[in-house]
């Protein structure tokens, strides 16, 4: 599976959580987002977005993302 | 097919007893009331003694989250509270967003809970997946919304649902709000006040659990299609940067633009329109809101309020106390006119009320949520002020439905003046005026009518249905006809199915989701068998249940359902299509095709048995 380094624009997270539900329908069969291997946190105006060690960079939570708060781009495979 | 979407428990919580039970959730009741929405009204209808006072022990609060709320499609965010509202005295729903609620419910295993009795002492329900338990809300009792959420947060971390209620909820206000996870309300009619009635100061909620799919191939075809088109809108960015501010002129966008701080979103929104705001200056500078959106906030300023952030700081003071911002002007505007006409006495109004006021629509705001003084009286809503001043004063009182203030329509705060099917709704949906059920095209002036015969086909209508509501829709302008009565009949229906799955109604969300989609849908997340025509006759099933279980409390066409005088004055509303000024022999067809289209009895609103 191709990897991607990932990146996050946290002003733009808007907090829909849809990350979070992506990354944990995938890997856990079932949608519930504190299980997910991205986490989102909103306080106030502040927001920080954090990927846990279990994360494969798989980007699948990025393409969930319609703010603009994630990005991803294709690591070169093969790299020494 | 294995079955999804679904939880499969309802917890029953008796606060009288302190007894907690989960049951198995009665798929065969979950299938004939399609789930959230449709659920509540349902379980409420089994639950409630009929006539009972909605301050009772006896009047239920159920709560509920749809088939479709956990998952990953679009805006699936609802949570419903059903129970029987002070304001109207009728069953009636309220519905809200938010972050983390809905989704916690579901993965702790519930879809709905069932709250009955009144327990001795304050309390909070706490839900950690099997772990149920009440606590002593000692520490919380007495604290406005605000404060009760952030000290739970403190104490249980995040991401936890919350509920909860403020001070005016604690002292039975009967205009009182409840929130969930602090951005979005549980709203009009007084629901906070049912929750005080039972000393419930808050639900709070957090699962391990997670919410399946019936069908994993199925949804990943469909919601990768639908997202697509969501993605590939035109004006996706728009949306996303403006919110609700693109419909509502009121609020500038150059201030705006230097009040906001973030987008915010529902969970599993694409298109959020929730609103963080910072006050840049002045006295206020600093004070950060979340708000369900930022026109709320310049409410205060429909009623005079000549400087934004004291608007703002005005708004999260009735928000801190969880106050309906409408009812709240609206009364205020009223008792204002009772002291100028000398029906209340000058020193019982101090201090002066001035709706243009900071400083005096807040001490009143804080009068009325503690009930101190002349406070306790405007504290009843528009029927205690009635009440308490007799005749002379209701000659006075603004337009009422249901003992309360339509916020849209002449001399409400939203001023427009045709007249559609959602200021129709504010008579017809029995939980009274509200504008959430009843949206369609006519939001919107002078739409072109082949918009509303797109409108009727995205929501379900049946082909006839459409040739009875529209006519000449390509015709010249004199003998075009919009029967908005008949054409609510299907706002209400679309209204159910959306609230019944778990789906937000807001126009620029629900655009993107028709009858047939909600249909596939709902069976590949379920593994309900369903197509159009059995979704159809679930949804008609849900909507007049809510008029049954409302006909059994005593709603009477004849008394409950009569549009206000003040809509048919000189600067009443407008016939949608003519713009001619509406007369009420208008309304009562409309009012009667609106039953009709039901297949009710056109003259009692009475379904058939
Ligand atoms: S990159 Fe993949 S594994 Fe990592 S958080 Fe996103 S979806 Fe989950
Ligand atoms: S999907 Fe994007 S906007 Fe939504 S919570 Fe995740 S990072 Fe934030
Ligand atoms: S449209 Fe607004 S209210 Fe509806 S789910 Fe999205 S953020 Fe929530």
């Amino acid at each position: 599976m191709a990897k991607y380094r990932i990146d996050v624009a946290t002003e733009n997270c808007s907090g829909c959580s849809r990350c979070e539900l992506a990354c944990s329908y995938t890997y856990t069969k079932a949608f519930n987002p504190s299980r997910a291997r991205i986490q989102v946190k909103m306080s106030g105006a502040d927001c920080s977005v954090r990927f846990s060690e279990e994360c494969i960079e798989c980007g699948i939570c990025v393409d969930q993302c319609l703010y603009g708060a994630l990005s991803k781009t294709k690591k070169q495979e093969d790299q020494p | 097919m294995s079955r999804g979407g679904f939880a499969g428990k309802v917890l029953r919580v008796d606060l009288s007893a302190g007894e907690i039970r989960r049951e198995p959730l009665d798929m065969a009741l979950a299938e004939r009331y399609i789930g959230g929405l449709g659920l509540c009204l349902k379980l409420c209808h089994d639950t409630i003694k009929p006539g009972c006072e909605p301050l009772s022990p006896e009047n239920p609060i159920i709560l509920g989250a749809g088939p479709f709320v956990g998952t990953n499609l679009p805006s699936t965010s609802r949570v419903y509270s059903v129970s029987k509202l002070p304001s109207s005295r009728t069953i009636g729903w309220c519905g809200a967003g938010g972050f983390t609620f809905g989704v916690m419910l579901k993965n702790a295993g519930l879809d709905h809970i069932i709250i009955e009795g009144r327990s001795p002492k304050p309390v909070y329900l706490k839900i950690f997946d099997d772990r149920v338990e009440l606590k002593p809300a000692d520490r919380l009792w007495g604290r406005s919304v605000d404060n009760t959420c952030q000290a739970l947060w403190d104490e249980f971390g995040m991401p936890t649902g919350v509920m909860c209620i403020g001070q005016a909820g604690e002292r039975l206000v009967p205009f009182s709000m409840a929130f969930v996870d602090r951005i979005s309300t549980l709203g009009r009619g007084g629901f906070a006040a049912v929750m005080g009635s039972k000393n419930l100061k808050a639900v709070i909620v957090k699962g391990s659990g997670g919410v399946k799919v019936a069908d994993r191939k199925r949804y990943k075809t469909l919601s990768k299609a639908f997202l697509d088109k969501i993605r590939s809108w035109p004006h996706l960015k728009q949306a996303q940067e403006l919110g609700m501010v693109q419909a509502f002129s009121f609020v500038p966008r150059d201030e705006f633009a230097r009040i906001k701080k973030r987008r915010a979103a529902c969970v599993s929104c694409p298109i959020g329109c929730k609103d963080v705001v910072e006050i840049p200056d002045g006295p206020f500078k600093g004070l950060v809101k979340c708000t369900s959106s930022v026109i709320n906030l310049y409410t205060p300023a429909l009623y005079g309020f000549t400087d934004y952030r004291e608007s703002i700081k005005c708004m999260v003071t009735l928000d801190e106390y969880g106050l309906d911002m409408f009812e709240f002007f609206g009364l205020m505007a009223f008792a204002k006119r009772l002291v100028d006409e000398g029906i209340i006495p000058r020193d019982a109004a101090k201090p002066e009320i001035r709706l243009n006021s900071l400083d005096s629509m807040e001490t009143w705001a804080r009068k009325i949520s503690f009930r101190e003084d002349l406070g306790d009286v405007l504290a009843g809503g528009f029927n205690g002020i009635i009440q308490q001043f007799g005749e002379e004063a209701e000659k006075l009182a603004p337009a009422l439905v249901k003992g309360m203030h339509p916020y849209a329509g002449p001399g409400s705060a939203i001023s427009w003046d045709r007249f559609g099917t959602m200021e129709l709704g504010q008579v017809l949906d029995p939980r009274g005026p509200h504008v959430g059920s009843g949206g369609s095209p006519t939001y919107f002036a002078s739409r072109p009518l082949k918009v509303f015969t797109q409108h009727l086909k995205r929501m379900g209508a049946p082909s006839e249905a459409i040739d009875r509501i529209i006519k000449n829709a390509d015709g010249p302008t004199d003998r075009q006809e919009l029967k908005v009565g008949a054409l609510l009949r299907y706002s209400h229906a679309w209204f159910t199915m959306l609230g019944s799955m778990g789906i937000c109604a807001r126009g620029h969300i629900n655009r993107f989701y028709n009858a047939e989609i909600c249909a596939d849908l709902y069976e590949t997340v379920t593994g309900i068998p369903t197509d159009l025509p059995a979704l159809r006759e679930r949804v008609d099933r849900v909507w007049t249940l809510y008029r049954l279980a409302n006909l059994r409390e005593g709603l009477d066409r004849g008394k409950d359902e009569i549009p206000p005088e003040q809509w048919f004055s000189k600067a009443g509303f407008k016939n949608y299509l003519t713009g001619e000024p509406l007369q009420r022999s208008e309304v009562e067809r409309m009012i009667e095709d609106y039953y009709k289209e039901w297949g009710w009895d056109p003259k009692t609103g009475m379904p058939p048995h």
